[in-house]
């Protein structure tokens, strides 16, 4: 059994606990996070990449929008690597009544959220492929943004401050003495080893899976209910900028460009299980019906891939009153000193991913306040690494760093213009990442061809340079077509089919990567 | 008007319009571009998988029970006279009995098993005990050695036993001053003998006693000659293993059937997608073409459609799950929901089993039996029942009903 010794375990390594941990380790607590599986595996991985500006929010939930507002500008000054500024509508299609408009206009400026109303020919001049019987557009400061590089810059932030972050951690008991909380076990699911981390304190950041994670520490009976929702990713920007439905928040109402997809979301159906999110024939028909609404022509588009993320809805009867001085619109905090008389604990759930960085100051605040010390929170001042030179993320940033490095670098992703070089790189820091771990940091098979070309080539580097055995390697490969396969499935349909069945005739056919040996156990992580 | 029009220009569009050529006919072959023979192997396939490994492919044809199956329309010697008919019109390309599957390295060192195979990869066959030297080029990034040479090396041949293999690298120079050069231009680049002879001297110094040598299939794109040469120069035998697409050992079978068809008259139309056709009732009179800005007609008394299915883009499933072809808007054998399923590793996705019902003749019918024209015929991947790159089926099923189309049309078949 290894051990090790923190003042404060984080559980979870979505946006949430990702900030939480850069908080407290940069107010001085030393601290670890753990995830099962790989940073930002859940949630915080599956939306649809919008940064909200506030607007979506002026008029169902005014608090949010402010919160979302003013982080929507704390988050461009210290994650700018994560972030395309690209400034987005809110349009008000033909069936949406432009009346909302007037709501919409007076909310943002009750709540503080900069919009602007724009002429028809205006709107459609900045993106021609909206729906031209449109009826008002008002332009906003949202974004587009990348939850990976989020969390992960979050997390490089707090390794900086000697946090450590252990990723398919699992934990399975949250121990105890007395009535406070002493140590937290895991198993390393890389390795199979039992880690001890002690601790006095524990937040627990694991969102749709909070339930069974505060479980551990015998709290039982909370009840993080996953509300699950579809995104599709459509082959290239059919929108420049993020484009909302005019409209109350409701089902597909808005189409995100990201990297150089968009993708349109999504739907809320009660999951029973966040490990088993269905996406049903159903909800890609709603979801193709409403991107016809917003961009005609948008079942003719080419859907890539699909995904389901659960949101984390809280639903706890034993939550004290006084809690809710902690909670903001969308996040609850359950201090369980008081609901289960286990001191040194929390239990994180809701929020957004555009105001990570609030929530987490909140839960720290929470903590030190029951700690009795006093540490101020410094994540709004500090740039996170990898955004020193507040560049901007650009959907043209690898075309024009492949023109510097075309001649000397081999490119292993053609559809993302991903270099052998930036994947050694990181399997190199992530040695014993799965192709999908570096998948979500790099983008690796995520392009119309969906591995079509480029999956064997990362396992032949990966296997050529002793990174992986040869049983890994097949494994590997193995995995992370069958994972491929998850998101492509249900949304299945023109110009995607003709690509399986070519990358089927690469795998299968000329290949025969079905007949290799087979592993005695498929490998999984 | 002339004799056929034949669409595709796959292995079963070139066949057909040869086939029909050679004995009189006037053909037209109209093609929306280049055909699929580029995007193989290479290699002729009749019977790889059923699911089982099969060892005697023509065997299997004649077992087949599934009467939704291509194969189901023919013998197993009938299979064997339409690969013996390809092998007859390139000369001294494949080697192999159309009777007997032989097992090939693939490019992650999986064991292939397939009929007819290029002369340049007949050294690769795997036999027990064989030793193999895998060299990679380190500009080429579809070819890893090392994942090849171990993937056979830990492999149980099927009839028992086990081979050896080992991997190197050599910095081979495809084009000077590019680190990541394709597979085309590699073959471009052995084209030339200096370049043959360097890579030559690059591989030589890791030769070892009984090894057979295996190369990516990039040993030259116009010069016949390209494998023979290295082969005689190391001193050793030399296979070749296709990497994914484009592949080379396609593109030259591509480049000699083309040439074949147009030295046997057959007028190759590239760039013309067929978007239209005119009928008499149940016979066609001819089809018509996208052309440069117009629309052209094409008359014709008997016509083949031999598009391929989905990757071609004939078969087309839209966002509403629905399936039809492009072509003729012809009626589909297979075309229920569910038609995809989640399991990647396991049963074939019945969308790929979608495609035009034939008769013995290879005329599509429809799903009374009767045909949809009396004149229009179906050959290769259009055809309905059969996933193909599973069963390594593809070469085989395409030869024998395009042998068996133009029989139809030359008024031959049984």
């Amino acid at each position: 059994m290894r051990k090790l010794e923190a003042d404060v375990v984080v559980i979870g390594g979505g946006s949430t606990g990702a900030g939480v941990v850069r908080d407290v380790a940069m107010r001085g607590f030393k601290a670890v996070l753990v995830d099962r599986v790989d940073l930002a595996q859940g949630t915080s991985g599956r939306f649809h990449g919008l940064l909200h500006s506030g607007g979506r929010y002026v008029v169902s939930d005014p608090h949010s929008a402010t919160e979302c507002a003013e982080e929507n500008e704390i988050l461009k000054r210290i994650q700018a690597d994560a972030i395309e500024p690209t400034g987005g509508y809110f349009v008000a299609t033909p069936t949406d009544d432009p009346e909302y408009g007037d709501r919409f206009k007076t909310g943002a400026e009750a709540t503080g959220v900069p919009v602007n109303e724009v002429s028809i020919a205006e709107l459609l001049r900045r993106e021609p492929r909206v729906n031209p019987k449109a009826t008002r557009a008002f332009e906003t400061l949202d974004g587009s943004v990348d939850g990976w590089q989020l969390v992960w810059g979050a997390a490089h932030s707090a390794e900086q401050y000697g946090a450590k972050i252990l990723t398919y951690h699992r934990v399975t008991k949250i121990e105890r003495q007395g009535d406070t909380v002493s140590a937290v076990i895991c198993t390393d699911d890389k390795t199979g080893e039992t880690v001890q981390i002690g601790c006095s304190f524990v937040l627990n950041c694991a969102a749709a899976w909070g339930g069974q994670v505060a479980a551990m520490a015998d709290c039982h009976g909370v009840e993080v209910v996953p509300g699950a929702g579809i995104m599709i990713a459509m082959n290239h920007r059919l929108v420049n900028t993020p484009v909302n439905r005019l409209t109350y928040p409701a089902d597909g109402d808005i189409i995100v460009p990201v990297h150089t997809v968009s993708i349109i979301g999504t739907t809320d159906q009660k999951a029973e299980d966040p490990d088993r999110l269905q996406i049903s024939y159903e909800e890609v028909q709603q979801m193709m019906d409403c991107g016809e609404q917003l961009v005609p022509g948008f079942r003719q588009s080419r859907a890539l891939h699909a995904w389901a993320g659960a949101r984390p809805l809280v639903k706890d009867s034993r939550v004290s009153a006084t809690d809710t001085r902690h909670m903001s619109r969308g996040m609850s905090i359950i201090d369980h000193s008081e609901r289960d008389g286990l001191k040194g604990l929390l239990t994180i759930a809701g929020g957004k991913l555009t105001t990570y960085r609030l929530m987490a100051k909140k839960v720290v605040d929470a903590m030190c306040e029951q700690l009795g010390e006093q540490r101020e929170c410094r994540t709004a001042d500090e740039v996170v690494p990898g955004s020193e030179k507040h560049t901007f993320y650009s959907v043209s940033h690898r075309l024009h760093d492949r023109e510097e490095d075309r001649l000397s670098e081999q490119i292993l992703c053609e559809c993302e213009l991903l270099t052998k070089k930036m994947f050694t790189d990181l399997q190199d820091e992530q040695p014993l990442a799965t192709f999908d771990d570096l998948r979500r940091q790099l983008r690796l098979g995520m392009g119309p061809c969906q591995g079509g070309f480029c999956s064997v080539r990362a396992t032949g580097v990966s296997h050529d340079r002793g990174k992986i055995d040869i049983e890994r390697a097949t494994g590997l490969l193995r995995l992370f077509l069958r994972n491929r396969w998850i998101g492509l499935w249900p949304i299945l349909n023109g110009d995607q089919v003709r690509q399986t069945a070519l990358d089927d005739w690469i795998f299968e056919g000329t290949l025969d990567i079905g007949h290799l040996p087979q592993p005695a156990e498929e490998v999984l992580r | 008007m002339r004799d056929a029009v034949v669409i595709g220009a796959g292995f079963s569009g070139l066949v057909t319009a040869i086939r029909l050529a050679k004995a009189g006919r006037t053909v037209t072959l109209l093609t929306k571009g280049i055909g699929g023979i580029q995007l193989g192997q290479g290699t002729i396939d009749i019977f790889g998988y059923n699911p089982d490994r099969v060892t005697d492919p023509l065997a299997a044809v004649d077992a087949i029970t599934d009467g939704g199956h291509p194969y189901a329309h023919f013998s197993g010697t009938e299979v064997a006279a339409a690969v013996r008919y390809l092998a007859e019109l390139l000369p001294d390309v494949f080697v192999g009995d159309p009777a007997r599957n032989v097992l090939l390295p693939t490019a992650v060192g999986a064991l292939r098993p397939t009929a007819l195979v290029p002369t340049s990869m007949a050294a690769g066959e795997v036999t027990d005990g064989k030793k193999y030297l895998i060299v990679g080029l380190a500009r080429l990034k579809d070819f890893y050695p090392g994942l090849v040479a171990e993937n056979l090396g830990r492999t149980p041949l099927p009839g028992g036993g086990s081979v050896t293999a080992r991997a190197v690298t050599v910095d081979f120079v495809a084009r000077e001053g590019e680190a990541d050069s394709t597979g085309l231009n590699h073959a471009r680049a052995l084209d030339d003998p200096d370049n043959r002879r360097k890579l030559v001297a690059l591989v030589k110094p890791h030769l070892a006693e009984g090894e057979v040598v295996g190369l990516p299939a990039v040993l030259g794109i116009h010069d016949t000659a390209a494998w023979t040469d290295i082969q005689t120069q190391l001193g050793v035998p030399v296979f070749e293993i296709p990497l994914p697409p484009p592949g080379v050992p396609g593109m030259r079978i591509n480049e000699a059937l083309t040439r074949l068809a147009k030295d046997a008259g057959v007028r190759v139309i590239v760039g013309n997608r067929v978007v239209d056709h005119a009928a008499d009732g149940t016979t066609l009179t001819g089809v018509v073409v996208n052309s440069a800005g117009s629309k052209t007609g094409h008359a014709a008394k008997a016509v083949v459609i031999a598009t391929g299915g989905f990757e071609s883009g004939n078969l087309h499933m839209d966002s509403y799950g629905t399936v039809t072809e492009k072509t003729f808007g012809l009626p589909l054998a297979n075309a229920e929901a569910p038609l995809v399923h989640g399991d990647y590793w396991g049963a074939d996705q019945p969308l790929f089993k979608v495609g035009v019902a034939v008769d013995d003749a290879m005329r599509v019918v429809g799903s009374d039996g009767a045909p949809v024209f009396g004149n229009l015929y179906a050959a290769g991947g259009i055809l309905a029942g059969a996933t193909r790159w599973r069963e390594k089926s593809g070469e085989g099923i395409a030869l024998a009903s395009a042998v068996r189309a133009a029989d139809s049309i030359l008024g031959e078949a049984r």
